[in-house]
């Protein structure tokens, strides 16, 4: 019970910390938001108008009371869930835009990101059960390169010869310009058509840290004691690999994986820009360029509490799973 | 909804749709050009329905809104627009004549009444005043046809403000409690294109059949798209997915013109000049003999050659542009002002003004040597280049320069609290003579050092420009105003607060396969931001 308690209240105090440098480190990035967002529409080089960048700083109101007392404000804000107006696309709110984005994320990111666990876990696990053959040393071998390769330049390859020398799928966006966004086949069709090239540039780079975990896990697991008592007590070969090789190796993955999943939308912003996808990682992105305070810090919030809740479960699902963790060093 | 269909008929990526002839529209389809595709639709990465003209991340507007004049930017004519005449009664009352017979895209006449209407909510709602065409203007007041403006001081320069405005119309903005936060879902203007249907992928709209002119203007109507990321939408470019764009693309003969030669053009023409600018607060900037040098010092054919890809031509002292605005260029002066590249010439300006060479160094008039920093935005690799350029230009002659990349936000925070030794501004370009040389220079738009200084960054203070300024801003008649703009520029030629470098480029693709009649270097009627203009101007082809 200590450990739980303990643990909530790290989680208490660690939150606060993360809402707190939420709010202090986009104010001291410095710079006049109304300047950078007059000069991030008229394109770089470009002269503009004094007026106009004094038009915007009225438009947007730009608070000129004390820090503390915005502080104060911001935490106000965010016990009643209110975000603001977004600085780039005033007069919506910060939750219109980001309700906006965030299916986009989550569908494409989300799929993704569980299906490269599943068949990192299969092939690690696969290739750890035939170690040393030929399908391991292949996958090792593969899973090494792949990882290795920048992902924008995959996903520039995959964007230059699929999209642009072959015409198989198209070059951006989340969907055709003809189409509206409704739940009809005609836009899911049109949606998932424009998904398959992230997904796939996801894909080939996204199972690489699961192979090779689940695999040295298991190849671990397969060395142990019990591990040949089972061979001994002559299981069959498939209920050693799955009961008791695969079955024990997951455990650390699936800790990582329930970690990795609040990364989720910080992990979004290369994909998205390459493939110009309607998600939240571009609207981060373009928010840190334009000084947009309120999107910046109500996405950074996101996902530090994405973050934070995750390591929080995964700790909490620890304790329950691992008997030894809940009582510490005693 | 009839309409939307026949958008997507033209796109070229929805081989579903099937082919109906255009003639089956029933609108006269002889002689108009068809839908044209165009780049950005602006509005941001996510754009969202806006249809405020006067908001910053406002979407494409398409010609829906009108303005009183055209100021034609390539050769700053005055084109009647919405007005048929203007008259300065003095230089603080201002006339103009509202064009009859106009009518709003719902039905409604167009009147002075809008006009007056417009400006009052600018006046009352300075965060829309995106021109500041209502900073000077004390009251405006429409009476039949005529709308009248006076202003709280002598102010010439705020016709190009005022007859650059777009007008709306008050009977439907008069009912916004808060037009700041109007985002004009269904946008009502006076202009050739009217909305037709929008989402984040495509803005698309179509003739207006009843628009004023509506027998002059040939175009159907005008796609604009969201951008494909970088290089992603050059390639779309070079595809010949874009009938008309504005977008950089390094060596456009071969990624572009040489995919289809008979179609795909571009004209790249003269934009405002880029500068190197000085902070003249400090030594040895302080120093009008250093300045002189420095115009010498630059190699400006190598910037626009190798920086600028040979995009763009090198720039008047005059700050004036050439060849659009070189009927203001004092003839007094010689080549019009062009400085050429005179290392020599350069180095004996410093000399006989007490700067001497040695061991490789040029040491100031303390003995010192003389070292300082150049500011430009991290990223902005054309500048970057050019500043490498200057680099090592100065480095000829013992001057120790070094180029520091702060992000955009940094340096224009620092640009305007004066915290830096020299950085490129782009001060002028203008239509409005006064605007050109008041920005960068007018004592009134400075500030001391560690103050926030609106435009005159470079904190010039010089009381015979800004009684030159003054005098343009009584004076309404171009012919005299012409004498007073002929001394800025001698103040230009002999003071060198600001040396203009190069002209920028003003970006422009076009294919004449669904249209022709497009600007371009032989035929420059107007520069390609004039999209009126150039609409006006299409035709299909023969």
């Amino acid at each position: 019970m200590v450990y739980f308690l303990r643990r909530i209240a790290f989680f208490i105090v660690t939150l606060w910390a993360a809402i707190t440098l939420n709010f202090i480190i986009p104010r001291i990035q410095g710079g006049d938001p109304a300047q950078a967002i007059v000069q991030s529409f008229a394109g770089q080089g470009q002269g503009v108008d004094p007026a106009q960048v004094q038009a915007v700083r009225l438009m947007l109101g730009i608070p000129n009371e004390n820090l503390f007392q915005q502080y104060i404000d911001y935490l106000k804000a965010i016990g009643h869930g209110q975000f603001g107006l977004s600085y780039t696309y005033f007069p919506y709110t910060v939750t219109h835009m980001i309700l906006q984005a965030l299916p986009w994320t989550l569908v494409l990111i989300g799929v993704t990101h569980i299906l490269s666990f599943f068949i990192g876990t299969a092939v690690g696990a696969w290739a750890a059960w035939r170690r040393n053959q030929l399908f391991d040393s292949l996958a090792t071998s593969i899973s090494t390169f792949l990882g290795t390769l920048p992902f924008f330049w995959t996903g520039l390859m995959l964007l230059y010869f699929l999209a642009f020398k072959l015409g198989w799928f198209p070059d951006s966006g989340g969907y055709s310009g003809h189409e509206s966004i409704a739940f009809s086949f005609s836009f899911l069709k049109d949606a998932a058509y424009h998904a398959i090239l992230p997904a796939l540039a996801l894909l080939i780079t996204g199972p690489m840290g699961w192979i090779m975990g689940m695999r040295n896990n298991m190849i671990q697991i397969l060395g142990d004691d019990y591990t040949r008592l089972a061979r001994a007590k002559g299981l069959s070969e498939a209920r050693i690999a799955m009961m008791y090789g695969a079955r024990n190796a997951i455990l650390p993955n699936v800790t990582a994986f329930a970690i990795s999943l609040g990364g989720i939308m910080g992990g979004s912003i290369i994909v998205e820009q390459i493939f110009n996808y309607p998600g939240m990682g571009r609207l981060f992105f373009e928010s840190i360029g334009n000084h947009d305070y309120p999107l910046m810090q109500t996405i950074f919030l996101f996902i530090t509490v994405g973050v934070l809740t995750a390591n929080f479960l995964a700790d909490m699902l620890y304790g329950v799973l691992d008997p030894r963790v809940r009582r510490g060093g005693r | 909804m009839k309409v939307s269909r026949r958008s997507v008929l033209l796109m070229a990526a929805a081989p579903f749709v099937p082919i109906v002839p255009a003639s089956a529209q029933g609108s006269s389809s002889e002689g108009m050009v068809q839908q044209l595709n165009l780049g950005s639709m602006g509005g941001g990465t996510n754009p969202q329905i806006n249809f405020n003209p006067f908001a910053p991340n406002k979407l494409s507007l398409g010609t829906m809104f009108e303005k009183l004049y055209i100021i034609n930017d390539y050769n700053c004519d005055l084109v009647p627009w919405l007005a048929t005449k203007y008259t300065w009664k003095d230089p603080r009352t201002l006339d103009f004549v509202i064009r009859t017979g106009v009518k709003w895209s719902d039905g409604q006449p167009f009147s002075a009444k809008d006009v007056a209407f417009t400006f009052n909510m600018l006046k009352k709602n300075p965060a829309l005043d995106i021109n500041g065409a209502t900073q000077l203007m004390s009251a405006v007041s429409a009476n039949g046809d005529t709308v009248t403006f006076t202003f709280s001081a002598p102010a010439a320069q705020a016709f190009y403000q005022i007859g650059d405005t777009w007008i709306v119309p008050e009977h439907i903005w008069s009912d916004q409690q808060d037009p700041v936060k109007f985002t004009n879902p269904k946008p009502v203007g006076t202009g050739p294109m009217l909305f037709d249907h929008f989402n984040s992928q495509e803005l698309v709209y179509k003739r207006n059949p009843d628009y004023w002119q509506a027998d002059k203007f040939k175009v159907s109507g005008l796609r604009y798209t969201k951008p494909a990321e970088g290089s992603a939408d050059q390639l779309r470019l070079a595809n010949g997915e874009y009938d008309w764009n504005a977008m950089f693309v390094p060596n456009v003969q071969k990624v572009f013109v040489d995919r289809d030669p008979q179609h795909n053009h571009y004209w790249f023409s003269q934009g405002s000049p880029i500068s190197f600018s000085m902070n003249l607060t400090k030594a040895p900037f302080n120093d009008v003999k250093f300045r002189e040098a420095m115009a010498y010092a630059i190699d400006r054919d190598a910037i626009a050659k190798k920086a600028e890809l040979g995009y763009v031509t090198t720039a008047s002292q005059t700050m004036m542009q050439i060849p659009g605005q070189k009927d203001w260029i004092d003839p007094k002066i010689a080549d019009q002002g062009k400085i050429a590249y005179n290392k020599d010439k350069a180095l004996q300006t410093l000399t006989s003004a007490g700067y001497k060479q040695q061991g490789g160094k040029l040491l100031g008039k303390d003995g010192k040597p003389i070292q300082f920093n150049f500011m430009v935005p991290a990223g902005w690799s054309d500048w970057i280049q050019a500043a490498q350029i200057i680099q090592r230009n100065l480095a000829d002659l013992g001057i120790k320069m070094n180029v520091e990349t702060p992000t955009a936000a940094i340096h224009d925070q620092r640009r305007a609290s004066g915290d830096f030794d020299t950085l490129f501004t782009v001060p002028a370009g203008l239509c409005s003579m006064y605007t050109n040389f008041s920005l960068p220079l007018n004592s009134a738009a400075t500030a001391p050092v560690g103050k926030n200084a609106t435009s005159n960054w470079i904190r010039f203070k010089d009381p015979a420009t800004d009684k030159l300024l003054a005098e343009l801003a009584s004076t309404t008649d171009p012919a005299k105003q012409k004498p007073i703009v002929y001394q800025l520029e001698n103040v230009m030629m002999t003071q060198y607060p600001l040396i203009p470098l190069w002209y920028g480029a003003v970006w422009f693709e076009y294919r004449t396969e669904k249209a022709i009649g497009w600007p371009s270097e032989s035929d420059p009627y107007c520069s390609p931001n004039d999209t009126e203009l150039v609409l006006m101007h299409l035709r299909p082809p023969k």
